[in-house]
């Protein structure tokens, strides 16, 4: 026994279209232990969901190997189904034209939770997910936050050991994106759920995730923590400094990026000079009211990685 | 099994209570399908009218083979409308059978319990209240043996065409596929409304949905139940053939549709 919910090894998918083969996922190894957050980001089209589907047992991979919760997917697919749940941002599984309540009593049946279990269980997730009001409403005339809480209400409603989703926060105002990460934070704090989270939107992955994997061309480009890539993509720091007086500000290892009354951005390179440096620098000749220092955006780290600006640092 | 049974009956409970949250939908669309089905019975007998009879069978003999034929295509597809080509290929457009695939339920179950029209059982009942109506204006006694053979002729009918069905949906997998690669790559896995493609050409259909079952398992049968003789030539023990010729279409079809899934998943190639 391991602790190892999911491995993966020099994992493969080619399709074969019109155009001659195209390989989707080009051997990509990774292992994820029990309870584990990871976000898995990459460009449209760079093999993200193919990943997934072979996962989840959708898709048989064209070489290599996976398991899930011990098992291989697509050999025991029904099997792995009761272990594993999956949400799909952009698609629903629960039944649209019935009331709420519906969905979850169809959902017990098919995952066989006994009806106790199910009842509790479900008082609990309507506590959290504010689902009380909306259990006699129809799925369709839900909102679309409303719906994806109750999606996620269905997908772990049978206690599942991973968690697979697809861009669960897409088209969500603030408030209910917080509701959706809040759950997803408890859930995996609390019941060690380990998740694999799909999205686009990198501040879900920075909110929620210990790991981050990012997939491009069918290859794993970055597998490490988000404060790693910070450090090994993240070049520039910004020192923003706002100055008792209006002058001129020159330093050696910094570059003033912009200026806006009596406040600087001064851009310095992470491996030339050091804050504290720069800072002692800066406060020997002149005067400051205020500063703060502004880490690497990850948005802008990966913007560029997917553009391959970036490199690695060594 | 009995288990499973139960969660499969649950599925198709609650896609016929989804019909229902609408029921002026639902009663109008059954009530519709059961009026399609009495004006092409009308049409049947107005036609032979003209001639009195064909081939020496009076309209109501040959009203009795359509009313067997509706019955039979209605119950075959009350849960199998949705492995049409066109369905079949839009629940793999939308995702949604990849959804299907992450269910612990088996995907035709699942399926095939998920999409139930109601249409059909209007279908249905109307070919069961033409049969009634033209074996009593045939002046057919009903015995329990022709209501057996009436039985077999439509379950073995619903069969043939429950098969053809679970072929061509397991060939809709191959081919929208197929294409489905091609748009993930050439439109970055945006899923493309494009019209999906007729697969199976309309003589190919009408011979499937009418000719094949009415020939195969209905006529015979039905000899049967009018208590007539069959052409000189035709074997009185061919009835016993026809449950073993479903049975085969039945087990056919059941084959493509695992390969096709297989194709799906990618087992298969």
């Amino acid at each position: 026994m391991t602790n190892r919910v999911i491995e993966v090894e020099g994992l493969r998918k080619r399709f074969r279209t019109r155009r001659g083969p195209v390989e989707a996922v080009a051997g990509i190894d990774f292992q994820v232990r029990a309870g584990e957050f990871v976000g898995y980001a990459g460009p449209n089209g760079a093999g993200k969901s193919t990943t997934v589907k072979m996962m989840s047992g959708i898709l048989l991979p064209s070489g290599g190997r996976v398991e899930v919760c011990g098992m291989v997917p697509y050999r025991e697919r029904k099997r792995l189904a009761r272990r594993m749940g999956v949400v799909f941002g952009q698609r629903t599984q629960l039944w649209w034209d019935l009331p709420l309540e519906e969905s979850f009593e169809l959902v017990g049946h098919l995952y066989r939770i006994p009806a106790a279990e199910r009842v509790a269980r479900l008082r609990r997730l309507e506590e959290v997910l504010a689902l009380g009001p909306l259990l006699a409403v129809p799925v369709r005339s839900l909102s679309l936050g409303q719906r994806m809480r109750a999606e996620l209400a269905a997908a772990v409603l049978p206690s599942p050991e991973v968690l697979f989703l697809d861009e669960p926060t897409i088209g969500l105002d603030v408030e209910a994106k917080a509701a959706v990460r809040d759950f997803l934070r408890e859930l995996n704090r609390d019941e060690g759920t380990t998740v694999i989270l799909t999205t686009h939107d990198l501040d879900d992955i920075t909110r929620l995730c210990s790991r981050l994997m990012i997939i491009d061309h069918g290859r794993l480009i970055y597998d490490g923590s988000v404060e790693a890539l910070r450090t090994a993509y993240g070049t520039t720091r910004v020192l923003v400094v706002d100055l008792a007086e209006d002058e001129p500000v020159q330093l050696a290892g910094a570059v003033l990026a912009r200026a806006e009354g009596r406040r600087r951005w001064l851009e310095f390179a992470r491996d030339e000079v050091s804050a504290a440096e720069l800072i002692a620098r800066l406060l020997a000749g002149h005067e400051v009211a205020d500063l703060t220092l502004e880490e690497p955006d990850i948005e802008d780290i990966v913007r560029r990685i997917y553009r391959g600006e970036t490199r690695p640092r060594r | 099994m009995a288990e499973h049974a139960r969660v499969y009956l649950r599925l198709a409970a609650a896609s016929v209570r989804s019909t229902a949250r609408r029921p002026a939908y639902l009663a109008a669309r059954t009530v519709a399908a059961a009026l399609i089905v009495a004006i092409e019975v009308a049409g049947v007998v107005l036609m032979l009218d003209r001639f009195g009879s064909i081939g020496g069978w009076r309209p109501p003999e040959v009203v009795l083979l359509f009313g067997l034929a509706f019955t039979a295509q209605g119950l075959a597809l009350v849960f199998g409308d949705t492995l049409e080509a066109d369905k079949m290929s839009e629940l793999v457009r939308r995702g949604t059978f990849d959804q299907v695939l992450t269910r612990p339920a088996s995907p035709l179950g699942w399926v095939v319990t998920s999409y139930v029209d109601t249409r059909f059982l209007g279908r249905m009942l109307a070919g069961a209240a033409t049969v009634v109506w033209a074996t009593d204006r045939a002046g057919v006694t009903w015995t329990p043996g022709r209501a057996g053979l009436a039985a077999l002729a439509v379950a073995c009918a619903a069969a043939i065409i429950f098969g053809v069905l679970l072929a061509a949906a397991g060939f809709t997998f191959v081919t929208v596929q197929a294409s489905e690669a091609v748009n993930v790559f050439i439109y970055g896995g945006q899923y493309l409304a494009s019209y999906p493609m007729q697969i199976y050409g309309s003589v190919l259909r009408f011979m499937f949905v009418w000719v094949v079952p009415l020939g195969l398992a209905i006529y015979v049968p039905a000899l049967g139940v009018l208590g007539r003789q069959g052409p000189p030539g035709l074997p009185g023990w061919l009835a016993w053939l026809v449950a073993p010729v479903a049975g085969a279409f039945l087990a056919l079809g059941g084959l493509a549709w695992r390969a096709g899934i297989r194709h799906y998943v990618g087992t298969g190639s």
